[in-house]
């Protein structure tokens, strides 16, 4: 440290005043939770105490137990059959178990209501066969269990399946010859290995757990994101939001620890013992019985998270087809394109620099700004929401008694601002993902480059941007249809003059006007849906 | 006339532990210079140091009389006029043989290209692409953007280690052939002492961080006090690990 004090001129540069000065500004929204913590708990905060707080953790805890226990069956079931086995159709049947990625989950929340509530059009057709069933009851905390896990189950499956699918042909030939059965070989060598892809699927399962509001708001289950809205919104006491707020993020923070004590310090690296070769992995033909059985496992997810509520949204569609489908749902349907393209854009550069500041800077502990900059993907919406409006009320309140000059209406009404918030709450997405990638590249290519007479901005644009194009592609799809599914942060901060599909098709399902919130969802689902083919297109020929 | 002039070079990672430690050794210009170490020796450490792709913790770096590095000062790795083979060669992939050598270059182009692909022998092959290439091919194009530029030193990271046996021979008479007719400084640093014995003019070993020994190729002999070593050179490849501890020894 004494020496870093000492050389503090000497390897000072602008990229370390950047990267702190990037971070700071990013993370506002946090350290805006923070300092307000020490301003005294709201008028409410007793209310909400004696009321509603245990019911908040009770929900919150459940909703994560048991997405998380219903994510992590289907997801490595699924997983694991298509990792290991062929069968026909299999490159369509991997397509759609991704699928339930289009549909954001508040989305599904309200089909399934259409299909088994009161009328559904699954309780009308089993009418038909003389069953006498009013509706399967879908509107509490387990039938909200049911509609997030399958709706998040593909982020367990897309981790778990690439680790299942890189496991080489020896592995399992040496558990053989062990004298290990296949169940054992399961649960004893493949799952375990498999557990920081699991891992870090369920990770990301209960941050959107967290995350949700609408599904929750409209099944009527208090958790801690609806919590905060309320309180927020019809309690009118911002300070206590903050409170809750507060409590929501050391939670999550504990749901991290937690993760990384899971991973511990094993490793699961099969690249160090074992030289992967793709034709050391073979892959079984299934056939009789057992493809009945697996092809069964395969198609529920499917069926449940995609088949049925696309269903019921495209019969909502064409009922309501003639009063929906006009001029202003395309606009709308623009407009949410055009917001998530700008955002992606803004998003992948701010993720780029944030990771070639802190390689160009001298100060590696400096660096550890970065990695705040980039916590807003574990940080539930609401709460950068609540956040960036108590920042914008301190600088209205500064700019109206120091200056006297109101400006209010420049950061209410404004979209920077919204921008700025999905900056922060995504900006991790396309960070993880670049990084990744820069790490793969090594630093001997920019290091080549140096030394030939390049500088460093030079040297990104000639040598890594070239190289690193597929990933920032892929960062900028991610980005893009977080952005377009995204409701909470945009009920926020949107503008009153700017909506997105994913806000119509909510105010639609919120006025009990489900059906006509079906065309909007539908547009949502394919423009999210061509984004997830064309992703899933472009990863195949980078293969 | 000396084209290096270390002093006192010192640096330490996370820990206090100094991976290069209070190193000082000077080189002659128009010479080859072999830093032999085994792994951990800091020898990798101390030529990213000299590249600029490190920052000292203490000590002085002079090129060709230029200070490079010092505790107040450090010039930027683009301006020190140091060419770097790294180990795996580092050619960038999306780039042909010809666009990585021209890479640094701003004026005649073609006509330096064309001379050094002629020099490395690679005429033939402008146009592909560095995966289409065998390791040795690679090495000789990536010496050759080295070389494109004109350093005032070339450093050569384990130039060898990633050929195999068969072909490294013959590529270490080619290495030095090519250095030696273009007449650069050069220090490679090595694990291997037969690589040093074969094309360096002096070697420097390197042991935990410090620099145990320095001398000219012809005095490594004089080093050794067995005579069958010191009148055999065959005797002396053999025995290269006995001669690298008998200098730790002395």
């Amino acid at each position: 440290m004494f020496l870093k004090i000492k050389h503090f001129k000497r390897d000072f540069n602008k990229w370390t005043l950047l990267i702190v000065a990037l971070s700071l500004f990013l993370a506002i929204p946090i350290f805006s939770i923070l300092i307000s913590l020490f301003s005294g708990n709201g008028e409410m905060w007793e209310h909400i105490t004696s009321y509603f707080l245990f019911d908040y953790i009770k929900n919150s805890a459940i909703l994560i137990f048991g997405t998380g226990l219903l994510t992590f069956t289907i997801g490595t079931s699924s997983a694991w059959i298509v990792a290991k086995y062929t069968f026909k159709y299999k490159k369509v049947i991997e397509w759609l178990l991704f699928m339930p990625l289009a549909i954001p989950s508040y989305i599904v929340a309200y089909t399934y209501v259409g299909l088994i509530g009161y009328g559904g059009t699954f309780i009308e057709i089993l009418r038909d066969f003389g069953l006498s069933i009013n509706r399967i009851e879908m509107m509490n905390i387990y039938g909200l269990i049911w509609v997030l896990s399958f709706s998040l189950y593909p982020y367990v499956y897309a981790g778990t399946r690439t680790i299942f699918q890189s496991y080489p042909s020896q592995l399992k030939h040496t558990a053989s010859l062990l004298g290990v059965s296949n169940k054992k070989y399961f649960f004893s060598v493949a799952l375990p290995l498999a557990s920081p892809g699991i891992i870090g699927g369920m990770f990301l399962v209960f941050m959107e757990v967290l995350n949700d509001y609408g599904a929750a708001k409209y099944y009527g289950v208090n958790t801690f994101t609806t919590g905060i809205f309320r309180t927020w919104t019809a309690l009118e006491d911002l300070q206590s939001s903050i409170y809750l707020s507060a409590i929501l993020v050391i939670l999550v923070f504990i749901l991290v620890l937690i993760v990384k004590w899971l991973r511990g310090r094993r490793s699961y690296n099969l690249k160090q013992t074992n030289a992967i070769h793709k034709n050391e992995i073979k892959r079984t033909k299934l056939s009789g019985l057992k493809r009945i059985l697996y092809l069964g496992i395969l198609l529920v997810p499917i069926l449940f998270g995609f088949i049925l509520p696309l269903m019921q949204l495209v019969i909502w569609g064409i009922q309501t087809f003639d009063s929906m489908f006009n001029y202003d749902l395309i606009i709308l349907g623009l407009e949410s394109l055009s917001l998530g393209l700008s955002t992606a854009l803004l998003v992948v550069f701010l993720a780029c620099l944030l990771i070639y500041l802190s390689k160009w800077n001298y100060f590696k502990q400096f660096n550890v700004f970065s990695k705040i900059a980039t916590l807003g993907y574990v940080i539930p919406g609401a709460i950068i929401g609540v956040g960036i409006i108590r920042t914008s009320k301190s600088l209205t309140d500064l700019f109206s008694f120091q200056f006297n000059l109101e400006i209010g209406h420049l950061v209410y009404n404004s979209i920077l601002v919204l921008i700025y918030a999905y900056m922060f709450r995504f900006i991790a997405v396309a960070y993880n993902s670049i990084e990744g990638n820069t790490l793969k590249l090594g630093k001997n290519l920019s290091e080549s480059s140096y030394l030939l007479g390049y500088g460093k901005i030079k040297t990104f644009f000639k040598i890594d941007f070239p190289l690193l194009k597929n990933a920032l592609i892929s960062s900028f799809v991610l980005v893009l249809i977080d952005v377009m599914k995204e409701l909470p942060l945009t009920l926020i901060l949107k503008p009153y003059n700017l909506s997105t599909l994913a806000v119509r098709a909510y105010e639609y399902a919120e006025d009990e006007r489900v059906a006509e919130a079906a065309l909007p969802a539908l547009f949502l689902i394919f423009l999210i849906g061509t984004m997830i083919t064309l992703l899933n297109y472009k990863l195949k020929e980078n293969k | 006339m000396k084209i290096l002039e270390i002093e006192n070079l010192s640096k330490s990672f996370e820990s206090k532990f100094e991976v290069v430690s209070d190193c000082t050794f000077n080189i002659q210009a128009g010479n080859i210079c072999a830093i032999v170490g085994e792994s951990g020796s800091g020898k990798t450490t101390l030529f990213r140091l000299i590249a600029g792709l490190e920052r000292p913790d203490k000590g002085t770096i002079r090129i060709n009389g230029t200070l490079m590095s010092s505790d107040k000062f450090i010039r930027d790795i683009k301006d020190r006029n140091v060419g770097l083979v790294f180990q795996d060669f580092s050619l960038f992939p999306h780039l042909t043989v010809k666009e990585n050598i021209e890479f640094g270059l701003n004026k005649n182009k073609d006509e330096k290209v064309e001379k050094l692909l002629q020099t490395i022998k690679m005429e033939n092959f402008p146009n592909r692409y560095p995966n289409e290439l065998s390791g040795g091919q690679q090495q000789r194009v990536s010496l050759a953007r080295s070389l494109a530029m004109d350093p005032d030193l070339l450093l050569l990271d384990e130039p060898f280690s990633s050929l195999d046996t068969q072909l490294k021979s013959k590529i270490r008479q080619e290495l030095r052939d090519i250095i030696k007719k273009i007449g650069i400084s050069s220090v490679f640093i090595t694990h291997d002492i037969i690589d040093a014995l074969e094309i360096a003019d002096e070697i420097i070993f390197m042991d935990n961080g410090k620099i145990i020994r320095q001398c000219l190729i012809e005095d490594v002999f004089k080093e050794i006090k067995d005579e069958k070593i010191q009148n055999n050179m065959v005797e002396l490849k053999k025995n290269a690990e006995l001669i690298l501890n008998a200098l730790k020894k002395n």
